[in-house]
């Protein structure tokens, strides 16, 4: 399908417009009505304001964002969250851009000296945690959320291939952790109000807990490693359900997905081709299956996405041996048909 | 030069540089790789700001889909092993950014009244 700017749907505007308004209301509230909260009782000017409004609200958004992957991993009913996180990501990033604009045209922009040298020069105590220059934690953080949201266009993952591309966001985990230090070794060095280290301190565990918590339980009760030479054994027969799919490591690797389908069973890679979500956790219908990240669909026969659309995954040829499901190792270039197997045979798929 | 400066040159000559891919890629080289990507302009404007980040990415894919080395299983194998991994990191990372920050956090004297600083020297501070 070709490339457009941005694939709009209503879900989509509605998930926007709610983050423009949280955004709007965030900002409202930090400037104009809760200045003695947050410590802001003593006099500072619109730009030192401004600056910190966007600032905290950069945080928040951050925050909020690195919640969502894990939680929607521990509970499905979060799903819905991860709909449209990359434009929640992409409009973080240009809140952070907004911060370090009112940052550097005033902090930094009254001397002969050009502003960005400024930034890195005006405190070089690496050596020391006292008074450790948090500005380059900042500069850190922009540059790879600057990278995230520039490379968050479907263009990026299918030209880069989602282990560059998801490797290359990764970068958001080093990010969260420099922002957390540029918030540790900034504004929590004030001391008049422990507000923000309490918001901060908070946030940030929380989303340390759900990372750990969430890899946790994929790597203690994630999808199970199938097992077998050329023919990997997924599931009994006794455990498909018709219409849901069974999971599994192959030990290349990749995850395949084999589903029942009408009493038939039928074999794809786990990975969308959109953004790799799971596909075997959507439900099939009509042959069709719909990752539940996005609603990209597939033919579970053939890989293949219906028309108009262009999305193709890998197929597996399966096979039911002494009532265990099998599949061959070896992926079917994409978009490859496949013979559906009935669920009870012991015969050669 | 300083240090800063030359670091604010070498970021100069990096975006002159994507600037230069961007151009190269978007109006010549997609057209070659990518067939969703032909008869599609209006997206384009949209990809700049990654390639004068990530230009020397763009220039291996580029050369890696011209010349048929792409393997095409691999873009169905998300890196997922790595999650424990990352998530460990910043969740020690974070502990120390928040315990460091605020062990170094230095308490005003609360006995000191402030002090409004006079004229001195004719210069009001």
């Amino acid at each position: 399908m070709k490339y457009v700017p941005v694939q709009w749907n209503t879900n989509k505007w509605y998930y926007d417009a709610a983050l423009l308004l949280g955004v709007a209301l965030f900002l409202v509230v930090f400037i104009y009505i809760a200045p003695g909260v947050l410590s802001h009782e003593r006099p500072i000017n619109a730009p030192i304001h401004n600056a910190r409004a966007f600032g905290a609200c950069a945080f928040l958004m951050l925050t909020v964002i690195l919640c969502i992957g894990p939680a929607a991993r521990l509970d499905r009913r979060f799903l819905p969250l991860l709909y449209n996180r990359r434009h929640f990501g992409v409009m973080t990033c240009a809140v952070a851009l907004t911060h370090a604009f009112y940052v550097l045209n005033w902090y930094f922009a009254f001397s002969p000296t050009n502003k960005f040298a400024a930034v890195l020069s005006s405190n070089t105590s690496f050596t020391q945690l006292a008074g450790f220059p948090f500005e380059a934690l900042g500069v850190f953080a922009l540059l790879c959320l600057l990278i995230l949201a520039t490379t968050s266009h479907d263009f990026w993952l299918k030209f880069l291939t989602a282990p560059v591309w998801k490797s290359l966001h990764y970068l958001i985990y080093p990010a969260y952790a420099a922002v957390v230090g540029h918030v540790a070794f900034g504004v929590l060095q004030d001391q008049g109000n422990l507000s923000f280290a309490w918001i901060t301190g908070i946030g940030a565990t929380l989303v340390a807990a759900l990372h750990v918590a969430a890899a946790l339980k994929e790597r203690l009760a994630g999808d199970p490693l199938g097992a077998g030479a050329d023919w990997i054994g997924i599931a009994p027969t006794t455990q498909m359900t018709e219409g849901y799919a069974k999971i599994a490591r192959l030990p290349n690797g990749e995850r395949v997905a084999v589903y029942l389908n009408q009493g038939k069973l039928s074999a794809i890679s786990n990975a969308c081709a959109h953004q790799n979500g799971p596909l075997g956790e959507g439900k099939v219908l009509d042959c069709l299956v719909t990752c539940p990240w996005h609603g990209f669909q597939y033919n579970v026969t053939n890989g293949q996405s219906p028309a108009p659309f262009t999305e193709k995954v890998p197929t597996y040829r399966v096979r039911v041996e002494n009532g265990t499901v099998m599949v061959h190792r070896q992926a079917n270039p994409p978009g490859t048909y496949v013979e559906p197997v009935p669920l009870n045979t012991g015969a050669m798929g | 030069m300083t240090f800063a400066e030359t670091l604010v040159w070498i970021a100069q000559l990096w975006l002159t540089a994507g600037a230069v891919v961007a151009a190269l890629f978007l109006l010549i080289g997609m057209d070659r790789i990518d067939e969703d990507a032909r008869g599609a302009y209006v997206f384009r404007p949209l990809l700049v700001p990654a390639v004068l980040l990530i230009w020397p990415l763009v220039l291996w894919r580029w050369a890696v889909l011209e010349t048929g080395r792409d393997n095409w299983a691999a873009r169905h194998r998300p890196p997922r092993r790595q999650h424990l991994v990352f998530a460990l990191g910043m969740a020690a990372l974070i502990a120390f950014s928040l315990i460091a920050g605020l062990s170094v956090r230095q308490t005003w004297p609360a006995h000191i009244a402030p002090e409004r600083l006079g004229q001195t020297d004719g210069v009001e501070n």
